[in-house]
């Protein structure tokens, strides 16, 4: 009985260690050929709520509740950007209608119209509105939104509150 | 000569286990699971202002890839926009329903559409999805883009 006690403890226990090997070499396999490195991206947040409707106001009649207010645009606190395109380019920034706006050229010139507008302290635009035309490159169009959400409201927000709309002509 | 010729050499293999190991546990954590969600075959274009954001998994998120033809690609599957966007709607509103909302069709819903589109893709093809979107309650978007480090 003794004798057989001693033997035992003097056994070896030996984990076949080659199996797990194999499976955990497989494991690495799959990690490694699935494996796909995240693209540094960024992104620019937007709330794009349905364009509400632009009233049609005729251009020196009182818009709004001021009554010195004869800019049918400022009465209804809307700013319309026109930005129609080319060849899927930029062809002109517009403050206002494609047949009437002021032409700013290019994101830069919106930066500098928007800088021009802040400085004077007072923002009266509660709603944005881009008027794209249809063919312009998404590329394009991140140029212009780019400069508009970089742009802080005086009260200390971004102007991220922008709607979109197609031109009328298809631009 | 002598000795040894009979025996089975039988290497160490725990060293090379524990090794095999660290590499699956270093794969395990940095593999991310949604970038199969991204068409990396779309190209962004660069805008300076992008930045990573990270909602720490509190936000939900719907993820549109745009081509440049105007067609949804999710997960390697062209998708046609409308019923698809529909069903995420669905999804979406069930979600926030479940979670104590009392949210209807047509209601402002607190998913965030993150729409990835090629350089090439049209205005028209953008609008068309993100009035898809709208029409179905979605309003919190984000337009992907790289950051200019990326594109260096």
């Amino acid at each position: 009985m003794s004798r057989r006690k001693h033997k035992k403890k003097q056994e070896k226990v030996e984990l076949n260690l080659a199996a797990m090997l194999d499976m955990a070499f497989q494991l690495l396999t799959f990690f490694i050929f699935s494996f796909k490195p995240d693209p540094r991206e960024g992104q620019l947040n937007l709330r794009l709520p349905k364009p509400e409707p632009v009233a049609m106001a005729k251009d020196g009649q009182q818009a709004g509740s001021d009554t010195n207010n004869s800019n049918p645009v400022a009465g209804i606190e809307t700013l319309v950007i026109s930005i129609p395109s080319n060849g899927g380019n930029i062809d002109g920034i517009l403050i206002g209608s494609v047949a009437d706006g002021n032409n700013v050229g290019g994101p830069n010139g919106l930066d500098g119209w928007f800088k021009g507008q802040m400085d004077g302290g007072d923002f009266p635009f509660k709603q944005v509105i881009l008027q794209v035309g249809s063919k312009l490159r998404y590329s394009e169009l991140m140029r212009v939104v780019d400069t508009c959400i970089r742009q802080t409201l005086p009260d200390g927000s971004k102007l991220t509150k922008l709607s979109f709309v197609e031109l009328p002509e298809g631009g | 000569m002598s000795g040894g010729g009979g025996d089975g050499a039988e290497p160490d293999l725990t060293p090379m286990l524990d090794m095999v190991f660290q590499l699956i546990t270093f794969f395990m954590l940095v593999t991310n699971m949604k970038a199969a969600a991204l068409d990396l075959n779309l190209k962004l274009p660069v805008v300076g202002s992008a930045r990573p954001v990270d909602t720490k998994g509190v936000e939900e998120l719907l993820i549109l890839n745009v081509t440049s033809d105007g067609k949804i690609n999710q997960y390697g599957i062209v998708k046609d926009p409308g019923p698809y966007i529909a069903s995420e709607a669905q999804v979406s509103r069930m979600t926030a329903n479940k979670a104590g909302g009392k949210l209807e069709a047509g209601d402002e819903l607190p998913t965030r559409v993150v729409i990835r589109c090629d350089r090439a893709t049209t205005f028209a093809s953008l609008f068309e999805v993100i009035k898809l979107c709208q029409d179905q309650g979605f309003v919190q978007f984000a337009l992907r883009a790289m950051d200019r480090e990326a594109d260096k």
